[in-house]
């Protein structure tokens, strides 16, 4: 009896295979896709002069980074870009146990001092932007939600995960207006992209996001200012990673992104001059 | 036994002792990194419990909800001919092959209240919503497990000889209690192992339910989210339910292995 359920497991597996061994499209497919994806690595080869420096970055510099980057690159032909998206917290956990990072630019400072206590940057970051935080609902607002002490008409609020930078930012604000949602009310985000697509595609009520953020989704979300009495000072700082390789063309990304070329397009994704 | 593995070749041997060390190396790197002091305090946490609770609930559920799906569409995958089964074979497929993220925003374009095509209607005429419920974690762990079930139930019945069931008909037997007292017995190996299979991915589900159910602690927050959202903020729970979790895997397995034994040795 045990021999025939074990053995079922095994029937499972080779029918599995029998079915995706038909499916004869699927032999077409593959061998298109692992040309496609094998593209990248070939160009790399032919260039092979080309340094890659990996940008550690938080969630919400998503675009406005996509943008640096294509135009670091084109001023710095040698050297290639590689971004790696997440919340900050993850990124600071990810370059403690030894991830392969050049920089880090993170949404808060804190993020850094954790860096520094554990030897993972030298210096202190440099402050390269700054940002605050609004109020997002559906579009159209049909909870007729006018403010953050409206929130008690959602039923459902997306917040970042308490750990990510977002998630604090956005407990100061909770506090300053006194409000408390109850945790079972709250769906966490794990970074602030997250946090926002939980309104523009799900079907949470309210989120509390960056302004940056905000902006870009207007057209799927419906922005409530949060007035800047209440709001908070969301300082981004960044800097090399000890024992980067590539440090000095790591540095030239942290200068590009200070120069007026990286602040006019940081300005343009609507963050605030440091 | 002795003939046939001195007639497997070294190099064979050697590369399944690099799979065994490949699959138990991230075991037993994440038993050391589990904290054995604090682990009964950590697995007593309120989020823990909750995670465990909600996790065990709604993996059983799927399952339930799988097996009544699944069964018909395996019989009838199995033993009917009809056009456009090499299709409904596809289908089913598709859960196993899709990344379980772009499940849970297809799973949004189905039922999402605000953008899917059957969640208006539910809201606005019953009042339901499947997103940020329990019934949400329940319906995304479904659609990735199902496909499980349905694999090992179709194989099981292909392999079932049907004169046991036409000779049951000869005899006069409905097609109730033929169901009942002749194919069930057969598929029963089968339908354990689907079951088991069903289940095993509905406990692991994080990326269809994180997307359609969110992360609700104490009402959608099942444990895999939990891992993912306590690694950061507290790593000593977050260990201690991964832990919980190989252990519950490993002890269902070993489990349903000696219940076997046992009934199956008359």
């Amino acid at each position: 009896m045990v021999s025939t359920i074990w053995s079922s497991v095994d029937g499972v597996y080779s029918l599995t295979v029998t079915i995706l061994a038909k499916a004869r499209s699927l032999v077409v497919v593959l061998p298109i896709f692992m040309a496609v994806a094998g593209t990248p690595v070939q160009a790399e080869r032919i260039v092979a002069k080309k340094v890659t420096v990996t940008v550690s970055a938080a969630a919400s510099l998503a675009n406005s980074y996509g943008e640096i980057g294509k135009q670091f690159e084109k001023a710095n032909p040698t050297i290639k870009v590689r971004f790696n998206f997440a919340s900050s917290s993850s990124l600071v956990s990810q370059i403690q146990s030894g991830a392969p990072s050049d920089v880090i630019a993170a949404a808060d400072l804190t993020s850094f001092d954790k860096l520094l206590a554990t030897g993972n940057v030298v210096k202190s970051p440099q402050v390269f932007a700054r940002n605050s935080m609004q109020l997002v609902v559906k579009p159209g607002n049909p909870l007729r939600i006018s403010s953050i002490a409206d929130l008690s008409k959602a039923s459902v609020v997306s917040l970042c995960a308490k750990t990510v930078p977002c998630g604090g930012y956005a407990a100061t604000v909770l506090s300053r207006y006194g409000v408390v949602i109850p945790e079972s009310k709250i769906t966490r985000g794990v970074d602030a992209t997250a946090t926002l697509n939980a309104v523009s595609t799900g079907d949470a009520d309210a989120a509390i996001v960056y302004t940056t953020d905000a902006s870009s989704a207007k057209k799927s979300v419906f922005v409530i200012a949060i007035p800047a009495s209440k709001n908070v000072n969301a300082s981004y700082g960044i800097a090399v990673i000890r024992g980067s390789k590539n440090s000095k063309q790591a540095e030239a990304f942290v200068q590009f992104v200070v120069s007026p070329a990286g602040q006019k397009v940081l300005k343009t994704f609507g963050f605030l001059a440091p | 036994m002795n003939s046939v593995s001195s007639r497997t070749p070294r190099f064979v041997r050697l590369g399944a002792l690099l799979g065994v060390a490949f699959l138990a190396l991230p075991i037993i790197g994440l038993l050391r990194r589990v904290a054995w002091s604090t682990l009964w305090a950590q697995l007593t946490d309120v989020a823990t419990r909750d995670a465990l609770r909600i996790s065990l609930y709604a993996s059983v559920c799927a399952t339930v909800l799988a097996l009544v799906l699944g069964l018909p569409l395996a019989w009838c995958l199995a033993r009917m001919q009809f056009a456009g089964r090499r299709f409904v074979r596809a289908l089913v497929l598709l859960p196993m092959v899709l990344p379980p993220v772009v499940g849970g925003v297809a799973l949004l374009g189905a039922y999402g209240k605000t953008n899917g095509l059957l969640g208006g209607v539910l809201d606005s005429v019953f009042g339901i919503q499947l997103t940020y419920s329990l019934w949400g974690v329940i319906i995304a762990e479904t659609f990735v497990a199902l496909p499980f079930l349905v694999l090992a139930l179709e194989g099981g019945l292909r392999s079932i000889d049907t004169k046991y069931e036409e000779s049951a008909a000869v005899m006069g037997a409905t097609d109730f209690t033929r169901f009942i007292r002749v194919t069930l017995p057969l598929l029963k190996p089968s339908l354990v192992a689907g079951l088991m299979l069903a289940w095993a991915r509905a406990l692991g589900e994080f990326g269809a339910t994180i997307t359609f159910a969110g992360n609700i602690q104490g009402r959608t927050q099942t444990a895999p989210l939990a891992v993912y959202t306590m690694l950061e903020s507290n790593p000593e729970g977050a260990y201690a339910l991964s832990f919980l979790l190989v252990a519950v895997s490993v002890g269902v397995l070993v489990g349903l292995r000696d219940r076997w034994i046992g009934g199956g040795s008359q």
